[in-house]
């Protein structure tokens, strides 16, 4: 940081401009989030007036009645869970395996191994083959589909390989020395001494699935398989409500069906919210992870 | 631990050694085995398939009851008019991120790291943070809540004003300023932690240096910070390069609408536009392929220039 003259006038209003300027761009960053969470809680005449912007107005809780008594809406969220949770734990278990032999082995054929990953990094098959071969494996309509599309990311691999070089190694050769393999050496010592590394990339594969709307859209075919996302893309921007039997769906003159908007900014709100809880108290780690990864990646 | 010897003469290749070594190594492969098959699977069967780029590809039939076509598809694409549209398309909107959307986060990191309050700071940063955990499905609907002609913000800003309010997303032109400011707001915080990162590293006794010299906080900053962080931006700068045929699908595909769509179409969109919307799997394909060559190419010069770099002044 710059060494500051208290005395320069010059150097007090730069002072007060910054202020000003940080405090416009929070209020910049929280406002859409603030404006989804007051019109959900508002009633419609001030929503349809263009009233609403930081605080909800005429409280009313109807978008949220609405939206606990829709059981698809639920049923995407239970959906969403899973692919998060179970593409979590098996991705960050494949992460550790790739990484460990990178960061530590000496074997014949690590060379090519280590290429083998990065070159996906630089070229890969794309949206229409990826597809084929899902559908070949008949995963086309099942959440196995978007848990094996991003199970093992390179970027993840590399920055935990360079955590794992950070352990010294006299540690691994030591418990080696007293008999144990290396899967005991990665469970006992590595993993133990990366906590900060795995749940950065822990939390990045779970917003990766969480808020994924691309591998949805391609791969589910079916309402009751649907994630939150194609559920909220489909409510909230293509207003096809119908499909999800939104009460309170209003009859528009043209014949399709407008939900009010206070539905739509609770559903955005509830599809949101976990991720906005959880960050803030990962954020030392995966401020940690994204050094790592910009500078030695 | 193995000494690894020196070649002194021919010597003939030691299986026994080799054959000891492996099976020393046997958990490492153990380790590495269902990671490759997952690569294999996942990542490299798919390139295999990206050959139905050269077919006319049935899905039903397979690529023995398809007819191989060699480049027809290709040159089907590249004599389209409309592709070269698309192609400008996502290279303009790739400049347009390197001018501001690269450059925002660089900015921001120079003044949040010039608020003395440190508090204060870290408040800051953690709700500049906040978009980026954000869906684009979400900040798409807040666009569309903001720019609203009849209840967004902004129209209401601009009637009070006296102007009559705009249905901005239905206008080609504001297409990529759409785009870029949503970018901006989205990723700015996160794209400020490698420079905050690089910032902490300056060495303090610079800037005593500069103020015993006489400068000014502006000419601290100018002097001392941007050098600083230099390196940093360069070699960012170079990667970003590499992504430029890429424009992420998620946030154009939602934006997209059939009056801007001349201004909006880019490669992604294109090709799952003709692929999974059309079932048009041999072009979608081929397109893909063409994006993916291209795209290989930027990114070895952009690594190779990276690496120069990254040698002589990063590391």
């Amino acid at each position: 940081m710059s060494i500051v003259n208290k005395n320069s006038k010059g150097e007090k209003i730069f002072e007060s401009i910054n202020l000003i300027l940080m405090i416009i761009l929070c209020a910049a960053f929280l406002y859409p989030v603030l404006n989804v969470l007051a019109i959900s809680l508002s009633d419609s005449a001030p929503i349809l007036r263009g009233e609403v912007t930081f605080f909800p107005k005429q409280l009313n809780f109807s978008g949220y009645r609405d939206i606990f008594a829709n059981q698809h809406l639920w049923i995407a969220y239970g959906n969403t869970i899973f692919v998060a949770t179970v593409g979590c734990l098996l991705g960050l278990g494949m992460t550790c395996l790739a990484a460990y032999p990178m960061a530590f082995g000496n074997f014949y054929g690590k060379k090519l191994y280590t290429f083998l990953i990065l070159f996906t990094m630089w070229f890969s098959g794309g949206l229409i083959p990826t597809f084929l071969m899902m559908n070949r494996l008949n995963l086309v309509n099942s959440h196995w589909a978007l848990i094996f599309n991003f199970m093992c990311s390179p970027f993840h691999v590399i920055i935990l390989k360079s955590f794992f070089q950070s352990i010294p190694y006299a540690l691994i050769e030591s418990a080696k020395l007293d008999g144990a393999n290396d899967f005991v050496c990665m469970w006992k010592i590595v993993l133990p001494l990366s906590k900060p590394a795995l749940a950065t990339i822990a939390l990045w594969i779970v917003v990766a699935h969480w808020n994924d709307f691309l591998g949805p859209l391609m791969y589910l075919t079916e309402r009751d398989k649907f994630t939150l996302q194609v559920v909220l893309n489909d409510i909230v921007l293509q207003a096809s409500g119908a499909m999800y039997g939104m009460a309170d769906a209003v009859q528009a003159g043209d014949g399709s069906l407008i939900i009010p908007q206070q539905v739509q900014n609770a559903v955005i709100f509830v599809s949101m919210l976990p991720m906005l809880a959880i960050y803030p108290f990962v954020q030392k780690y995966f401020v940690k992870g994204v050094m790592i990864g910009s500078v030695k990646g | 631990m193995l000494v690894k010897s020196k070649k002194t003469t021919e010597q003939p290749i030691d299986w026994k050694k080799i054959r000891a070594k492996i099976w020393q190594d046997r958990f490492m492969y153990l380790m590495i085995l269902p990671v490759v098959i997952y690569f294999i699977i996942f990542r490299y069967i798919p390139m295999g398939w990206l050959r139905v780029a050269f077919y006319d590809f049935k899905i039903l039939r397979g690529f023995e009851g398809s007819e191989f076509v060699g480049l027809d598809n290709f040159r089907l694409f590249l004599s389209n008019p409309a592709f070269m549209q698309i192609l400008w398309n996502t290279v303009w909107l790739n400049i347009l991120n390197l001018a501001f959307v690269f450059t925002a986060p660089i900015i921001f990191a120079i003044l949040l790291n010039e608020l003395s309050r440190h508090r204060f700071k870290r408040v800051v940063q953690t709700i500049s943070y906040l978009p980026h955990f954000l869906s684009t499905v979400v900040v798409v609907s807040m666009i569309s809540t903001f720019l609203s002609p009849s209840v967004g913000f902004l129209n209401r800003i601009i009637s009070t004003l006296g102007g009559n309010s705009i249905h901005f997303l239905g206008e080609p032109q504001y297409f990529r300023t759409i785009m870029v400011v949503s970018s901006i707001w989205q990723g700015i915080g996160w794209g400020s932690i490698v420079y905050l990162s690089a910032l902490t590293s300056i060495d303090q006794e610079q800037y005593e240096a500069a103020v015993v010299d006489g400068a000014n906080r502006f000419q601290q900053i100018l002097h001392v910070t941007i050098p600083g962080i230099r390196n940093t931006i360069i070699v960012l700068l170079i990667l970003q390069i590499g992504s430029l045929l890429s424009v992420g699908f998620e946030r154009v595909w939602l934006l997209q609408n059939a009056q801007n769509l001349r201004v909006s179409e880019v490669l992604s969109t294109y090709t799952f536009r003709i692929g999974m919307q059309n079932f048009n799997y041999s072009l979608g394909s081929a397109v893909g392929l063409f994006n993916g060559i291209i795209g290989f190419g930027l990114v070895l010069f952009s690594n190779h220039m990276s690496k120069r770099y990254s040698e002589t002044s990063l590391m």
